[in-house]
């Protein structure tokens, strides 16, 4: 499986900022790239996951991290625009 | 038209019920009572016209309170910092000539059906969710239904909302906030409401309109005036939102 | 081209709105927008486009603060008889730190316009200054049964052809407050989403909202302009600052 393109810890924030910060962050990636993001257990990893896949990114996995936090594999959605990583 | 005689209950002071009340004191109604029992917080300051810079941090209903009767010194404006909730609703609408509803909540929301309608109060409800807007206008006793004809129950407990719904454009927010202000005012003047019995859509990118027809549902208590009046949740936080309507 | 830390708590729940994502948001904070009238029904519109996070307003209004402004969003008592643009520029400054807020500098090159006009002509006037410009603007058309707002992205026909004269000097409902922020709507779309939304008139009647496409008028000066057929599409605004 490809290799993340860029890896986000977001466990230190709270709904909604942290699919605010997600979304941010795809928006930089082409289309196919992979974002590895880490997520507060609870709400930002129940509803983070969903949330990219109702835009239309793939959740290619979600795995613990540590013992509360998970650590979420998405797929930027193909046909979308590129932004850029500096 | 003199509404100085006229009093308004607004609930909540965010991104409907702040513009609702600004439009309201603008046309020289001459009350409003205001429920409102949160802190301004920054996102607020994107979309929210009654708070700026300085009100960070603030109880939401002094700073309304502070900023309306600056700009509108003859109005007579009751800022109360407390939740709308089973204990105070059915009061606060029957001391009001129109309810408008500005909650970020579907559970307050309800609940400000239901009082309004036990009060015998017309109340004029308000949602914005990404780019669209919603409206409609409940009369007792007049054409076509409630919130509850229309959507029947709260979303059940414990439904994790997803964070996307948390969105909201601004300026689509005060354009709701806006039209429930002047149907609001439309009621006060005795005329009839642009929204009574019909839930108006509309969708900012687009700009098309919807007008759905909302019809009494047959043995629907709240429109009889004895729905038993829920207390509102524990956790009215902005990303309680389920379809539709959202959070102002 | 990196939002910080304070924009995204600030926009957070803009930045949730589909296609308004970072680049949507930088687009708005590079925009230096002219603000023609800061009375009647301008005041909502203006402070929405601050709260939404255009970078620069420039308010362009000779005019001084009138009593019938106090119905307004943005003037206290004590500010009447002086001029509106500065009582605007301070009232405006106060929404947020992440808008500059100026009076129209001469010179300024604005990238959109706002134009909420005291009379037919000085909004005809300024809608063809933005046209010839080729940035987007919105004029704001209120009346006494609500009103229009028209917007023009660039190459779309002009207003001029849009407009509508009946409404001419009638006051504007008090709930007018909702046209306003229509307008910012629409001028936000513009610039945030440019190419997203057409050429339109919105008009607003009795609470509900109709719109149409704006066709160009026969032998007007903007067709003539926009080249035919082969018009600048819209997504090309001159005056961008070019994306780094």
């Amino acid at each position: 499986m490809t290799a993340p393109r860029a890896v986000v810890d977001l466990r230190s924030f709270a709904c909604p900022l942290t699919f605010v910060k997600t979304r941010i962050a795809l928006e930089r990636l082409g289309p196919g790239e992979v974002l590895e993001v880490w997520l507060a257990g609870g709400e930002p990893a129940e509803s983070v996951p969903r949330s990219a896949e109702e835009e239309g990114h793939r959740v290619l996995r979600v795995e613990p991290l540590g013992e509360r936090d998970v650590r979420v594999l998405l797929e930027k959605r193909a046909g979308a625009e590129t932004g850029g990583w500096p | 038209m003199d509404l100085s005689g006229k009093s308004a209950l607004v609930v909540g002071a965010g991104g409907l019920g702040g513009p609702a009340l600004l439009v309201l004191a603008a046309a020289g109604v001459g009350r409003i009572v205001l429920v409102e029992d949160d802190v301004v917080e920054t996102s607020n300051l994107a979309r929210q016209p009654l708070f700026r810079e300085a009100d960070l941090g603030a109880g939401k209903a002094a700073a309304a309170v502070a900023r309306a009767r600056a700009l509108f010194p003859q109005l007579a404006l009751e800022g109360r910092a407390e939740r709308f909730d089973a204990g105070n609703a059915v009061e606060l609408a029957r001391a009001a000539d129109v309810v408008v509803d500005g909650s970020d909540n579907f559970t307050t929301r309800f609940l400000a059906n239901d009082a309004a309608l036990r009060a015998r109060r017309p109340l004029v409800h308000g949602g914005v969710l990404r780019t669209t807007a919603q409206l409609l206008t409940v009369v007792p006793g007049g054409l076509g239904g409630c919130l509850r004809c229309l959507f029947e129950a709260p979303p059940p407990a414990g439904t994790v909302p997803s964070c996307a719904e948390a969105g909201i454009l601004g300026p689509v927010a005060g354009f709701a906030g806006g039209l429930m202000g002047a149907e609001a005012l439309r009621l006060l003047a005795g005329e009839r409401g642009a929204y009574e019995g019909r839930l108006y859509v509309f969708e900012a990118r687009t700009a098309r309109s919807r007008l759905v027809l909302v019809r009494k549902r047959a043995g629907c208590a709240a429109c009889a005036g004895t729905q038993p009046l829920e207390a509102a949740g524990a956790a009215a936080c902005e990303t309680t939102t389920s379809r539709p309507g959202g959070a102002p | 081209m990196t939002l910080a830390e304070d924009r995204i708590a600030r926009f957070a729940r803009q930045l949730l709105v589909p296609a308004f994502g970072e680049a949507a948001q930088e687009r708005l904070s590079r925009a230096r927008v002219r603000a023609v009238g800061a009375g009647g029904v301008a005041p909502a519109a203006l402070v929405y486009l601050v709260q939404a996070g255009v970078g620069r307003l420039w308010l362009d209004d000779p005019e001084h603060v009138s009593p019938a402004d106090l119905a307004g969003w943005l003037y206290e008592q004590a500010a009447v008889g002086g001029p509106r643009a500065a009582a605007a520029c301070e009232a405006l400054r106060a929404f947020s730190r992440f808008c500059e807020v100026e009076p129209y500098p001469v010179g300024g090159v604005p990238t959109a316009v706002v134009v909420a006009a005291s009379s037919p002509a000085q909004a005809l006037a300024a809608a063809e200054a933005a046209r010839r410009a080729g940035v987007p603007h919105v004029v704001l058309e209120p009346d006494a049964d609500g009103g229009a707002v028209v917007s023009i992205p660039p190459g779309a026909p002009c207003y001029a052809c849009a407009r509508s004269t009946a409404a001419a000097g009638r006051p504007p409902l008090p709930g007018a407050a909702a046209l306003a922020a229509l307008a910012a709507s629409e001028l936000v779309h513009l610039i945030a989403l440019p190419g997203a939304i057409p050429g339109r008139r919105l008009d607003l009647v009795r609470g509900v909202v109709t719109s149409r496409p704006t066709s160009r008028l026969a032998g007007c000066a903007c067709g003539a302009s926009a080249g035919g057929p082969g018009a600048r599409s819209p997504s090309e605004t001159p005056g961008d600052a070019p994306d780094g």
